[in-house]
C-alpha cells in the first residue's frame, strides 16, 4: 500500500465514524435546520474524497510500471528516531506541567531537550546547558506573569 | 480617510506604541534571518507577549514583525546564499553572487530599499482599497459569505503545489476540527465525544500554533537530529559600506521593474495563503521575462535582488487587505493575527474598518512606520544579525516550544488547550510526512465556523439553494471557485504531461495524482 492509500483509508475510517455518530444528534423540531445536517455534509464529503484519494493513488501505482530507479544520490535518512523523541519529552512536560508547575518542569524540559538534542560532551557544554534552562525559564516566567500579566501553572505536587 | 491615518501616524510615534512595534519588527528581523525560522512561526512566539498588551500594541507589534519578517531573511540570503526565509529564496539567486563579486553592501542594500519601496507601494494599496472592498463586501448576505469562503478555500486546494484531492482532503480535515463540539448557530451539543472541553469547540489558535511549529522543528530535527548551529559563521570582515543615495537610484531608476513586481507581491498576497515565498519567486521570475538581458540573471544583477525583495515586501500589504475587508487570513501570519484580534474582542472583517477605525487605522500607520524601522535595524544590524545565525537549534527549538506552551495556555489559562496544541502538533508533523498541505487545513479549521453559520443562515432565511447561484455576487464567486479548480486540474494534467516527456521511471515518491 502507498503513502497515499494509507493516509486515504486512516481518513476514510474516522470520517466514516464521525459520520455515524452524527446520527445520534438530536435535531430540534423547532428549527428547520438540524444540526447534523453541516457536520453530514462535511464528513461525508470528506469520506468521499478520501475515497478518491486511495482510488487516484491505486490507479497511479497500476500506470507507473515497476522499473529499477536509477542510480541517485540519496539524501540524509531522516531521523525518525530524534522525532519521537523529541514527542515523547513534549508530551511527558505537557502532562507534567500541572503538577510540577511551570518553573520546575520547564527547567527540566529545557534541559533534557537540550541534553536529547546535542548531548554535551564538555564541562562548558554542560554549564551552558544548565544555563539556558535556567535563564529562560526565569525569564519567560517573570516576564509573563510579571509584566504581561499571564499566570502560569502551578504545581499541584509542589504548589510551586 | 487622511485625517484617521494622520492621525494614526501621530498616534503611533508615541512611545507606548512605538516599542511594540520597534521590538516586533527586531523580533522579525531576527526571526526571517536564522534559517530554519519563518516569519509564521516567529509571529507564534510573539503572540503570547501581545496577550497582556492593549489591542493596538499587540497588533503593531505583529504588523512590525510582519514586515521585519519578510525583510529579515535577505541578509542571510546575500551575504551567505541561504535564505533566512522561503520568501527570499530568489533573493539569493543575484543576491549572493553579487557580494561574492565583491559588492555584498551594494548587495545588501539594494535588498532593504527594494523591500522597503516594495513594502511601501503594498501600503498604498492596503491603505486605499481596505476600505472600499469592505464597503463592498458590506452588501453581502449570508450566500455571498458562505460562496466567499467556498472560493478562499477552493483557491488555496487549488493552489498548492500538490494534488488537488490531497489539498481538499486537508482543507475538509480542517473543517472536521471546527463541527466537533456544540454548533454554532444555537449551541446544540454534537460530536463532543464525551470530552466536556470539546462542548465549547476547538479554539482555533492552539491547532495553529500546533500545526505550524510542530511541523516546522520536527522536520528540522528530522534533517539534523536537532544540533548544530543554524549556519556557519559569517565572514564579519565583509565591507557592507555604500552610497545609500546610489543605490535608491538604482531602484527608483528602474520604475517598471519595482511598480510590477509591487503589483505581483500585492496580488499573491490577496489570494488566501499563498505568501511570501512565491510573490519573491515569481517578482524575479517576471522581471526575468521583462528583461532586455534575461541572460545575467543570476550573476548578480540588481534587477534580480530589487524585484524580488519589492515583490515579497509588497506581499504584506496584499494579506493584510484580505484580513482587514473579508476577514479571510491571507496567509498563516495573518491567520495568528486574526487570533489575536479575536482574542482582544475584535472581529476582521467587512464592519472591522468602520467599527474599529482607530485600530484599522492604526495598523496601516504601524505598516508604514515598521518600513523605516525595518531599514535602521536591517542597515545597523545586518553585521550583529550574522553573530546571531551561530545559535544552535538545540538551544532555540525547546525554548519556542516552551514558548508554544505558554501561548496556548495563556487562551484560557488552562491545560486544555495545551492538550489542544499537542495533538494537533502530532497531526500537523503526521499531514505533512503523508504530504498534505497545511495552508488548506488551516484556513479550514479558521473559516469553519463561518461557513457553517452563513449556509444555515442563507437555508434559514430562504431554503431554495439556487439562490447561491442565482444571486449575482454569489454566483459569480461559485463560479470562480469552480474555474479555479478547473485550472488546477489543467495544471496538474500539464505537470503530469511533461512528467511523462521527461522519460524517467518515476519513482514512488514522484508520482503526481490530481
Amino acid at each position: 500500500m502507498g503513502r497515499d492509500t494509507i493516509a486515504g483509508l486512516v481518513i476514510l475510517v474516522v470520517s466514516l465514524a464521525l459520520l455515524g455518530l452524527t446520527f445520534e444528534i438530536h435535531s430540534n423540531p423547532l428549527v428547520p435546520v438540524s444540526p447534523a445536517f453541516y457536520p453530514r455534509l462535511v464528513l461525508g464529503s470528506t469520506a468521499f474524497l478520501s475515497f478518491l484519494m486511495i482510488v487516484f493513488d491505486v490507479a497511479a501505482r497500476r500506470r507507473a510500471p515497476p522499473a529499477a530507479a536509477p542510480a541517485k544520490a540519496r539524501p540524509a535518512k531522516p531521523r525518525y528516531d530524534m522525532v519521537a523523541v523529541m514527542f515523547a519529552i513534549f508530551t511527558v512536560y505537557v502532562v507534567l506541567l500541572p503538577y510540577l508547575g511551570f518553573r520546575i518542569a520547564t527547567v527540566a524540559f529545557l534541559a533534557v531537550m537540550q541534553y536529547a538534542m546535542a548531548r554535551p560532551r564538555t564541562r562548558r557544554a554542560w554549564i551552558v546547558l544548565a544555563l539556558v534552562a535556567s535563564i529562560a525559564t526565569a525569564v519567560t516566567y517573570y516576564m509573563f506573569e510579571g509584566y504581561l500579566q499571564v499566570l502560569l501553572p502551578r504545581g499541584r505536587w509542589t504548589d510551586f | 480617510m487622511f485625517d484617521l491615518l494622520g492621525a494614526a501616524l501621530v498616534n503611533i510615534v508615541h512611545v507606548k506604541y512605538l516599542l511594540p512595534l520597534f521590538l516586533g519588527t527586531l523580533a522579525g528581523v531576527i526571526g526571517g534571518a536564522l534559517p530554519g525560522v519563518t516569519v509564521t512561526m516567529t509571529i507564534i512566539v510573539a503572540l503570547p507577549f501581545t496577550f497582556g498588551l492593549d489591542p493596538l500594541q499587540g497588533l503593531a507589534a505583529m504588523a512590525g514583525l510582519y514586515v521585519g519578517g519578510s525583510a529579515g531573511g535577505l541578509v542571510t540570503a546575500v551575504l551567505l546564499g541561504i535564505p533566512g526565509t522561503p520568501s527570499t529564496v530568489a533573493t539569493t539567486f543575484d543576491g549572493y553572487p553579487m557580494g561574492r563579486n565583491g559588492e555584498p553592501g551594494r548587495a545588501l542594500w539594494l535588498g532593504i530599499w527594494g523591500s522597503f519601496f516594495g513594502g511601501m507601494l503594498g501600503g498604498v494599496f492596503l491603505i486605499f482599497t481596505t476600505k472600499p472592498l469592505a464597503e463592498f463586501a458590506l452588501a453581502f448576505g449570508p450566500w455571498e459569505y458562505f460562496s466567499l469562503f467556498v472560493l478562499a478555500l477552493s483557491m488555496v486546494a487549488g493552489l498548492v503545489e500538490t494534488s488537488l484531492v490531497k489539498a481538499l482532503v486537508s482543507g475538509f480535515i480542517g473543517l472536521i476540527v471546527t463541527v466537533l463540539g456544540n454548533d454554532p448557530m444555537l449551541g446544540a451539543p454534537r460530536l463532543t465525544l464525551g470530552i466536556p472541553f470539546l462542548e465549547g469547540g476547538i479554539p482555533f489558535l492552539p491547532v495553529l500554533i500546533g500545526v505550524f511549529a510542530f511541523a516546522q522543528i520536527m522536520s528540522e530535527v528530522e534533517k539534523s537530529g536537532g544540533a548544530g548551529a543554524m549556519t556557519q559563521p559569517a565572514n564579519s570582515d565583509a565591507n557592507l559600506k555604500v552610497s545609500q543615495l546610489k543605490v535608491i537610484w538604482e531602484i527608483l531608476s528602474r520604475p517598471f521593474l519595482l511598480v510590477w513586481s509591487a503589483i505581483i507581491g500585492v496580488w499573491i498576497g490577496v489570494l488566501p495563503a499563498i505568501g511570501g515565498s512565491a510573490a519573491n519567486i515569481m517578482s524575479y521570475d517576471q522581471a526575468k521575462k521583462f528583461s532586455k538581458h534575461p541572460e545575467k540573471f543570476g550573476t548578480g544583477i540588481p534587477e534580480g535582488i530589487i524585484a524580488s525583495e519589492a515583490g515579497n515586501n509588497a506581499n504584506v500589504g496584499g494579506s493584510l487587505v484580505t484580513i482587514m475587508a473579508f476577514g479571510i487570513p491571507g496567509d498563516a501570519v495573518t491567520a495568528v493575527m486574526l487570533g489575536a484580534m479575536t482574542i482582544h474582542g475584535i472581529q476582521p472583517g467587512p464592519l472591522f474598518i468602520s467599527q474599529h477605525p482607530q485600530i484599522a487605522y492604526g495598523i496601516f500607520a504601524a505598516y508604514i512606520v515598521a518600513h523605516p524601522i525595518m531599514v535602521l535595524i536591517l542597515g545597523v544590524g545586518a553585521r550583529w544579525a550574522m553573530r546571531i545565525m551561530t545559535i544552535t537549534k538545540s538551544t532555540l527549538f525547546p525554548i519556542v516550544l516552551v514558548l508554544c506552551v505558554i501561548g496556548a495556555f495563556a487562551l484560557d489559562n488552562s491545560m486544555d488547550t495545551v492538550y489542544v496544541l499537542l495533538v494537533f502538533g502530532v497531526i500537523g508533523y503526521l499531514m505533512v510526512k503523508a504530504g498534505f498541505p497545511l495552508a488548506p487545513f488551516i484556513l479550514g479549521a479558521i473559516l469553519g465556523d463561518q461557513i457553517e453559520i452563513n449556509l444555515i443562515r442563507s437555508i434559514m432565511t430562504d431554503p431554495n439553494p439556487w439562490l447561491f447561484v442565482t444571486r449575482p455576487i454569489s454566483g459569480l464567486l461559485l463560479l470562480a471557485a469552480v474555474l479555479s479548480v478547473v485550472f488546477s486540474l489543467w495544471q496538474h494534467k500539464r505537470t503530469q504531461r511533461r512528467l511523462a516527456a521527461a522519460a524517467t521511471p518515476p519513482s514512488d515518491e514522484d508520482i503526481i495524482d490530481f
